[in-house]
């Protein structure tokens, strides 16, 4: 069996050995989520891409189907020794690969580019891949929460663009007064996306992090607050319990007047919506100051080449910088309800894509308050994020009632798990 | 069906049964919610993205052409990009995923699963059954303990193994975990036992050699059971999702149909319904062929196996 096995990697070893000698083109090995979503953006990058650098060949792998798939695979192709050379992953994940050490620093490259923070890179889209002041990641996709509006149900009680809620009471007020207008599902407000995002929201609303170090930050002032706000959301419009695509389905079907969610899913109601005119508008905030900060979703792009090949390395780096700034970021917002966190693309490049789809441009002027979505630190950060849901959806189904006893039951239960 | 009708044409040798009737109630509510979840899988699989999003359209949907957005992304002209709702759903489903290519797959990865498993199977199975020799009560018994292990559980150790190996991302990856099945010793085993000794004896005394008796003597008598195990090896390899998603990480031309679906996923941002649901199609027509032209025969197998 040993015999065996040693042949076996003499001629593996042979066969890699020859691939190199011959093969002019070097490959970049690159795993992404969301095929569906984002294999128009490659399609539409790939070209420019090739026509760019004629040496490099992209080799896209079966596409992880969420972002928890591509970090369990990411994890997985670790053991195994079969690393791409390039893996996107969710904002939030990025952690963990790099406590691992599965992600490469990227200093080294950042240090070689002459003109890193004119080709668009700027410090809050840095932050978001920065661990122990090194860069890891760099975001390629971003998306911020926005409020989707279907202007025909709004104008049912008065609303127009001009005067569409700015802070959650408002729009508790309005869903009272669509109700009284006859509007039986007024509103949507996304508490069920991944990672707890929307509670999130609500406390980078108030510039306070979910969690700092190991400590849940939710036993707070702004923690109580964020829970309040949720359940005058909540109860003041009646809200149905629904899951993310009976959601989306009603809004599509213009049953509801507002739905809180994430920008990124623009294109996706676009597509099936009905006969109504969507209008997005900032995310309101819990003073009429508005929000001030907002967590990003999204992906991010991370190095986790195994290869000590120069060349390989800078061929990985070459897509990775193209994807994530001029004509490649610029795709993403073309492409996708996402934008390019890549300030060159947004501002340059895309300056009359947006002027031309105004429901994209909502998140590219929320971009200011840009934030971490922080992910919840150590082997139980998946728990974490399930207990706070169950939390969450017991408000919403109207379980809990004091915001106090489960502001102190969640902070305990939480706390237990980050320790 | 024909049931119902009958009840309603008044015949003489006919007498109305409560009990019957009440059965055949049960038994057709129990239909439809089996039948439901494919009317709504076909429905889907014909309609147009904003007609599934809305519920509107009914079964077909309006046919009317819609707008494909993907294809104006790409920098088409509007009118380039006016698709069939039908036509749109199967061709995406063939070209992004591409199904031949997965069904290929599937058709390779579970015939090999399924030929393998009867080469080990069968001799386990002859030996359990008919051999006499120290250990053999203990080793079903290993046989049987094997058979309570689910394998979620022992798929990270798998994969670790397969790893080493250098051998995720093939062929070899999807088939040699299950090679060994011990259901299937353990119903081949179980049928060997009706078999009676004579024969073998018999077979034996006409010098043949004991694979000779497997193969010339034991598989013929025990197509039926083979039939049944079958069913049960190549339904679920068919559709399994799990084990090809584990070990598939690298090569797309190695997805089993199963995971074609994965490829209109959007989750939060909107999932392609559409074609997903043609995928979905598409995969269960061949297992829904087999059933119809072997409908005896896989009845017959669930009965078998059906722990008499």
């Amino acid at each position: 069996m040993k015999r065996t096995l040693t042949a076996m990697a003499l001629v593996l070893a042979a066969t890699a050995a020859t691939a190199d000698s011959n093969g002019e083109k070097i490959v970049v090995e690159f795993g992404y989520p969301y095929s569906h979503l984002f294999d128009v953006t490659y399609e539409a990058i790939l070209p420019k891409f090739y026509e760019a650098h004629p040496n490099i060949e992209i080799k896209m792998r079966a596409t992880y189907e969420s972002y928890e798939d591509g970090t369990n695979t990411i994890l997985r192709e670790a053991v195994a020794g079969t690393l791409p050379d390039v893996t996107m992953q969710g904002l939030n994940r990025q952690a963990i690969l790099v406590e691992k050490g599965i992600a490469k620093s990227l200093e080294p490259f950042i240090a070689a580019e002459e003109d890193f923070a004119k080709d668009g890179y700027h410090q809050a889209m840095l932050d978001l891949g920065t661990f122990d002041d090194a860069v890891y990641g760099l975001p390629f996709s971003i998306s911020l929460p926005v409020g989707y509006y279907n202007m025909e149900v709004m104008a049912k009680a008065g609303y127009d663009e001009t005067n569409l809620p700015t802070t959650w009471e408002e729009v508790v007020q309005a869903c009272v007064k669509l109700r009284d207008a006859g509007v039986d599902n007024p509103m949507f407000w996304g508490w069920n996306i991944t990672g707890n995002w929307f509670l999130q929201a609500l406390m980078w609303s108030q510039d306070k992090p979910t969690v700092m170090g190991n400590d849940f930050q939710l036993d707070s002032e702004e923690g109580l607050k964020a829970l309040n706000t949720m359940q005058s959301i909540f109860s003041g419009c009646e809200m149905q319990n629904l899951e993310w695509k009976a959601a989306l389905a009603s809004f599509s079907a213009g049953d509801l007047g507002m739905m809180y969610w994430s920008t990124s899913a623009v294109g996706a109601v676009e597509r099936a919506m009905g006969d109504f005119t969507l209008v997005t508008n900032e995310y309101p905030g819990i003073t009429a100051s508005g929000p001030m900060g907002l967590p990003a979703g999204g992906n991010s792009a991370l190095l986790t080449s195994t290869s000590d090949d120069p060349e390989q390395l800078a061929a990985a780096w070459a897509w990775l910088k193209f994807i994530t700034s001029g004509e490649g970021a610029a795709d993403v917002a073309r492409t996708t309800g996402y934008m390019p966190p890549n300030q060159a693309a947004n501002e340059i490049i895309l300056a009359d894509f947006y002027a031309d789809n105004p429901a994209k441009a909502t998140a590219v002027r929320q971009l200011p308050l840009l934030r971490e979505w922080q992910a919840y630190p150590g082997d139980n950060g998946l728990a974490a994020t399930q207990v706070i849901y169950d939390g969450l959806e017991g408000i919403v189904t109207g379980e809990f009632e004091d915001m106090t006893e489960l502001q102190e039951e969640l902070s305990d239960e939480v706390q237990d798990l980050l320790d | 069906m024909s049931d119902v009708i009958q009840q309603d044409t008044p015949a003489t040798t006919f007498r109305f049964n409560t009990r019957a009737a009440l059965t055949h109630a049960v038994l057709i509510v129990g239909a439809l919610i089996v039948l439901l979840p494919f009317y709504t899988m076909i429905s889907l699989s014909l309609k147009a993205p904003h007609e599934i999003m809305q519920q509107t359209g009914g079964f077909m949907g309006s046919q009317q052409p819609f707008r494909d957005d993907f294809c104006v992304k790409l920098g088409n002209a509007v009118e380039d990009c006016l698709v069939n709702p039908i036509i749109y759903n199967y061709t995406t489903a063939f070209e992004k995923a591409p199904l031949l290519r997965y069904l290929l797959n599937g058709v390779i990865v579970t015939v090999s699963i399924f030929v393998i498993q009867v080469f080990v199977a069968l001799p386990c199975a002859y030996a359990l059954a008919k051999l006499r020799f120290w250990g053999r009560e203990a080793v079903f018994a290993l046989v049987l303990f094997c058979l309570l292990i689910p394998v979620h559980a022992i798929a990270l150790p798998l994969y670790i193994m397969l790893a080493k190996l250098g051998l995720t991302n093939t062929y070899a990856a999807l088939v040699i975990p299950w090679t060994i099945s011990v259901f299937g010793i353990f119903l081949m085993r179980q049928f060997f036992m009706t078999v009676p000794d004579d024969l073998i004896d018999a077979a034996r005394m006409d010098g043949m050699t004991e694979y000779g008796i497997i193969w010339r003597v034991m598989l013929p008598t025990a197509i039926p059971a083979l039939m049944a195990f079958g069913i049960f090896s190549i339904v679920a390899h068919w559709n399994d999702y799990f084990w090809p998603r584990i070990v598939i990480t690298g090569n797309r031309d190695l997805f089993t149909p199963p995971l074609g679906l994965r490829e209109f996923k959007g989750d939060a941002d909107g999932d392609n319904f559409g074609p997903m649901m043609a995928t979905a199609c598409i995969i269960v027509t061949p297992l829904i062929v087999c059933f119809l032209l072997a409908q005896r025969r896989f009845i017959e197998g669930i009965t078998l196996s059906g722990m008499k």
